[in-house]
């Protein structure tokens, strides 16, 4: 497992946003993001960026304290100590008051065409 | 079979355990602490209440390809070769889908004959050793006397998917999907074969191996207790694991481990046992 130094989000809602700014949690602590921009309302997009600096074993974007959040695609990039960074792409999905979303993914395995 | 899997699996535990709840990966997050009111004509409290903390379910979103590295439906057909880190395996990705609904799973040359022309040309490639297919993914490992290196043979398997699918060739035949249980018998087939083999076996390390779903024929598990984040994860999920499934349910294709291992709290090998070292290496699938 490498060492996080930063990372960045770029998060679409579809349909339905929420009001509050959304925190992350790493390794079980809440965390405020180090910076934010655009919006969590339906159809925009948000862009965030945390600076954990520390061994993701959890990695997690949490959800809104009331109603739900519909996600219409996160592009998660990822800057790790000792290696270069890389982005990962997720689909939809719905995060509420009792859900957190998993943003931990480790860097791809090298592939090469054939 | 190996000296240790027996001592797992072969003697089982002195007694059957129930297996732990199903509980999904959960990070207890705290939520700020509340103000709480006091009630008319009593003191007001000393400090704020603090409210419990709250624990959240831990939910994945799918891995999508970017708009931009999408693959257009042409007779271009881009196939990418990914090699295992211990280089037991190598997955290749196929820009379209290979094998829907269901997995195709052959052991060893031969097992392929009639039931998969995709798995007979496959085979054909000197230094094959096992096929795995399902979704946009083939799967495979090398006969463990092959000299072969992966670079080398991993351009021979792509030209044979490659070949293979521009010609329009069946992957599987339809003998193959003959005689295929349902997906509610197949999860109970082998929910049975984890409540009274595999369970008791690794209770003694206080392991516990969950079925979370089938699909078509493929299953999705996770592994509990000792066996979360157990460096020795991969050998039973192969070695046992998957051969019992198997014994139960010969038609289970693909079987995949979502477990969190990172997550786990208490594995009981933190590094792989030597007498697991050889095992580890000779098998994969």
């Amino acid at each position: 497992m490498p060492k996080l130094e930063q990372f960045e989000l770029k998060i679409n809602t579809g349909a339905g946003g929420r009001a509050d700014t959304p925190t992350y949690s790493i390794n079980g602590f809440p965390v405020d993001f180090e910076s934010c921009e655009g919006g969590t309302g339906s159809g925009e997009s948000f862009r965030a960026i945390g600076m954990p600096q520390s061994f993701p074993h959890a990695l997690l974007l949490i959800g809104p304290e009331t109603g739900s959040w519909d996600i219409e695609s996160v592009e998660a990039t990822y800057e790790c100590a000792g290696s270069d960074s890389y982005t990962v792409y997720l689909g939809a999905v719905t995060l509420d008051e009792e859900t957190s979303l998993n943003i931990w993914h480790e860097p791809p395995v090298p592939a090469f065409d054939v | 079979m190996p000296t240790w899997f027996k001592k797992v699996f072969g003697s089982g535990a002195a007694k059957p355990v129930s297996p732990e709840p199903d509980v999904e990966n959960v990070i207890p997050v705290e939520h700020p602490p509340s103000l709480e009111q006091p009630a008319l004509g009593e003191p007001a409290p000393a400090e704020a209440q603090e409210s419990e903390p709250g624990v959240r379910r831990v939910v994945h979103a799918p891995q999508i390809m970017p708009e931009e590295e999408q693959s257009s439906w042409s007779e271009s057909i881009r196939i990418k070769a990914r090699i295992d880190p211990d280089r037991t395996a190598c997955t290749f990705l196929v820009d379209r889908p290979v094998l829907e609904k269901y997995s195709a799973w052959f052991p060893e040359p031969g097992q392929g004959t009639g039931a998969s022309p995709l798995a007979e040309a496959l085979f054909a490639v000197d230094g094959v050793g096992s096929v795995l297919i399902h979704d946009l993914t083939v799967r495979v490992t090398k006969e463990y006397t092959s000299p072969r290196s992966w670079e080398d043979l991993a351009h021979g398997i792509g030209a044979a998917i490659r070949e293979h699918l521009i010609a329009g060739n069946p992957v599987v035949a339809d003998s193959f999907l003959e005689g295929m249980p349902e997906e509610m018998t197949i999860g109970q087939r082998l929910q049975t074969c984890i409540d009274l083999e595999i369970n008791p076996g690794i209770a003694a390390h206080s392991g516990v191996i969950s079925l979370e779903r089938v699909v078509g024929n493929t299953a999705y598990i996770t592994m509990g207790g000792g066996c979360q984040g157990c460096a020795a994860s991969t050998v039973t999920l192969r070695q046992g694991i998957h051969g019992a499934f198997r014994s139960a349910v010969p038609q289970v294709g693909a079987i995949y481990d979502e477990t969190d291992h990172t997550a786990g709290t208490n594995p009981y090998f933190k590094e792989m046992p030597p007498e697991m070292m050889e095992d580890a290496v000779q098998s994969s699938d």
